[in-house]
């Protein structure tokens, strides 16, 4: 059976400064595999049988090479990158289309289609979901656990208040809802095998969309503008020993406000 | 005029990483080299004993004072300059810039502001394909310089760069009376073994001790004096005695990207058998070499379940009994490397599924954090133990022997261990046969039976031609190891220098020399 694992690369955001205007410094910032892609890998790595294969896939730049090369030192067996100019810009409906596309032509047979929930640069969450209607096959969303039932799998879904256990079947699409805060390290064992791991890289005539289908141009978002919100907080750090003394200076603080 | 004012009981200036506590009246904070001076001279006109303190992660009480003043010189911190001589780049740093911080900078080539001390330095370090970095890791990257190099530490990497020393280029001193005095390495040397140097007006002349250096193994054992020696080496390792650092130069070394390697293998015993073939063959050639034992292992799973700064550390292997962590340079080789480590892995029941290999800078910091979980759990349980037992303080050795006396000394720490019936963990640099023992004391009952062993260690230590202090220095924690390695003539050799520097002993009084009363 084969497990399609839909990752993503992403700037390492405990790396991201802000600068004295309150924007972004993306500048510099190293790129990561996303922790929701990671622990997504992980978890199908486990239930992987002897003659199973797990496919790691992202779209992007040239660079995304980068995680699935991570991808392939934690245990996936072969990768994909989407990659072509035209896909730049693309909104979660474009890239959904694209990545549905690459099913599609590549691996439609899949026993699973396994996506992080989300990813720490962008929140959205939508992705999964929208590849899971346009593939026309059942989603399971918040997954915590999955282990495999005969030809099928059972998956954990944990709703805040609610957690439900539900079957899977055969061909959906599974939507991990959290991070390993512990993560993991790569091994030697994976290190050699990813030596001279070149991924497969397929272009937008590969998987057979036409222009106004992907990227910007394929997006249904459209952004009027953009504004840089300053946080109203301040903070203030007071080193003092004398307990009146510090309740004077908060007494200050709140009135000057 | 500088800033002085009272110390309170429970101050942050009466202690440092050893948790050991000490007294004192009043801190005084100089700003610049001014103001230290002035400092200097006043006190030391009023005969006011002055300890050098900076950012206080020492482990032996250097900075703990034992009366009068804690000199801070915690604002005079920041990378001042770069230069460059016919060894390469070096940077000019205020004593309390950090390892941290001054890399960092070099790191980001954030040379605004900076001076060069050197013409044209900073366009050319600007303009190098990689950055050049200071490359001594003391472990604490937190660490003043200053601190660094007055207890000459080191640290894993001086497996490959050598001590603290080897990187001092030149020293701004402040004396005990308030004289500077600017030496560049080579500038003064002795004749022969009589040292004599101007500082204002005053000339200073001394016979240099001829105390046996150890040169053999990592040492931190004070100063290493020798014939015709350089000035800049009476200061390096001195621990504050003689002068105080107000601004230094420390050389730089081109930076490359490594690879980390942590391999987990059932016992003790395999560990350090891989160590023993990484250390025979050479084709892995690491930058540091470090050994974790089963003890250590389940210090880092306790840790791990209690402690959100050790959240980012990996789950360890089932059944991972001992661990060894190392860097090897990715220069285009590392995949042999790589192949060789995992060959000697398999020798020692390991393999290549059980070795972590961390090639980005967030897999290898999480490595590093997981090695540096071990000590600083120690210092954090020992600071836990305050309030009970005052007078505890932490209990780690640094212990250097030579390369053919490793294993009669790690086997000699065990069998003490055990006879005194002690907890204990073993971790730290195996690749310069320099492991840390660390006690873990649960009573003021194993904190007596923990110093007797210790003495019992550093004699071993000595007998078998090593170091008592390979890195952390002698502060006031190891004096009498230091007695014990160079004996009373050594020592009052020591103090005939320091009668002749600071004759009234106002000095850093307590560390390396102990107080006459």
């Amino acid at each position: 059976m084969r497990f399609v694992v839909f990752v993503k690369q992403v700037p390492d955001t405990m790396s991201v400064t802000v600068d004295e205007d309150g924007s972004l410094v993306r500048a510099g910032v190293p790129s990561i595999l996303d922790p929701y892609s990671e622990l997504a890998l992980l978890r199908t790595l486990r239930i992987r049988g002897d003659d199973d294969e797990v496919v790691a896939v992202t779209m992007g730049p040239m660079q995304a090479a980068d995680a699935l090369r991570r991808c392939i030192e934690l245990g996936a067996d072969d990768s994909f990158l989407l990659s072509d100019r035209d896909f730049a810009g693309a909104d979660t409906w474009a890239t959904s289309r694209t990545l549905a596309a690459y099913a599609g032509r590549y691996a439609c047979d899949a026993g699973l289609y396994v996506f992080g929930g989300r990813a720490i640069d962008g929140e959205t969450g939508q992705v999964p979901f929208e590849f899971a209607a346009l593939m026309d096959v059942q989603q399971f969303a918040y997954v915590t656990d999955l282990s495999r039932d005969g030809d099928a799998f059972v998956a954990v879904q944990d709703y805040g208040t609610l957690a439900r256990t539900a079957r899977v079947p055969k061909g959906s699409v599974v939507a991990f809802g959290n991070v390993d805060p512990n993560g993991s390290i790569p091994t030697a064992e994976g290190y050699l095998r990813a030596r001279g791991h070149e991924p497969h890289i397929l272009n937008r005539i590969d998987v057979g969309l036409g222009l106004y289908s992907v990227g910007l141009k394929g997006s249904l978002t459209r952004i009027a503008s953009t504004r840089t919100v300053q946080s109203a907080r301040r903070n203030m750090m007071v080193e003092i020993t004398d307990p009146s003394k510090a309740a004077e200076i908060i007494i200050r603080e709140a009135g000057s406000r | 005029m500088f800033d002085r004012r009272q110390i309170r009981q429970g101050s942050k200036y009466l202690t440092d990483e050893s948790k050991m506590t000490g007294r004192a009246d009043y801190v005084v904070l100089p700003n610049d080299e001014a103001e230290l001076r002035e400092a200097m001279r006043i006190n030391h006109s009023k005969g006011n004993r002055m300890t050098v303190s900076a950012m206080r992660t020492g482990v032996c009480g250097g900075c703990v004072p034992t009366d009068g003043y804690v000199l801070s010189l915690e604002r005079m911190t920041g990378v001042i300059g770069i230069g460059r001589d016919e060894r390469g780049y070096f940077v000019r740093v205020l004593p309390c810039t950090t390892v941290r911080e001054m890399n960092s900078l070099l790191e980001r080539r954030d040379f605004d502001g900076l001076t060069d001390i050197t013409p044209g330095a900073i366009e050319s370090l600007g303009s190098e394909p990689v950055p050049w970095l200071y490359p001594i890791d003391p472990t604490e990257l937190d660490g003043s310089i200053g601190g660094n190099i007055a207890c000459n530490s080191s640290g894993p990497r001086t497996f490959k760069y050598g001590p603290t020393r080897d990187w001092v280029r030149r020293l701004y001193m402040v004396l005990p009376d308030g004289q500077g005095l600017d030496i560049t390495r080579g500038d003064i040397r002795a004749d022969g073994w009589r040292m004599t140097f101007p500082a204002g007006r005053e000339l200073y002349s001394f016979d240099v001790p001829r105390y046996p250096y150890n040169d053999g193994v990592k040492s931190a054992m004070g100063p290493r004096f020798g014939k015709d020696m350089d000035l800049v080496d009476l200061f390096v390792g001195s621990e504050g005695i003689f002068g105080i650092i107000a601004e230094a130069d420390v050389y730089l070394a081109p930076w490359h990207p490594t690879v980390s390697l942590i391999a987990f293998l059932p016992s003790d015993e395999d560990a350090l058998g891989m160590i023993r073939d990484i250390r025979a063959d050479e084709r892995v050639d690491p930058e540091f070499l470090e050994y974790m034992d089963g003890g250590s292992l389940d210090l880092i799973r306790r840790v791990r379940a209690d402690d959100p700064a050790a959240i980012r550390i990996p789950d360890l292997p089932d059944g991972a009994g001992a661990a060894v962590f190392l860097d090897v340079a990715a220069d285009g080789t590392e995949d042999s490397r790589i192949e060789a480590v995992c060959r000697m892995a398999e020798a020692h029941g390991g393999d290549a599924s059980r070795i972590w290999c961390g090639r980005g800078r967030e897999d290898r910091g999480r490595m590093r954090d997981m090695r540096h979980a071990i000590p600083r759990s120690i210092f954090e349980y020992v600071a836990s133990l305050k309030g009970a037992m005052p007078g505890i303080h932490k209990m780690g050795t640094d212990m250097a022997v030579p390369d053919d006396r490793a294993d009669e000394m790690m086997s000699f720490y065990r069998e003490k261990l055990e006879e005194a019936g002690l907890e204990y963990v073993v971790f730290g640099h195996l690749g310069n046969n320099h492991p840390h023992v660390e006690i873990i004391l649960k009573s003021m009952d194993d904190f007596e039976r923990a110093k007797t062993v210790y003495a019992e260690f550093a004699r071993k230590a000595v007998e078998l031609g090593g170091s008592p202090s390979a890195e952390h220095g002698i502060g006031k924690i190891k004096r009498e190891y230091m007695r014990m390695m160079y004996g009373d003539e050594g020592i009052e050799e020591l103090r005939c220098v320091k009668s002749v520097i600071d004759p009234k002993g106002i000095l850093c009084p307590g560390n390396i020399l102990e107080e006459r009363r």
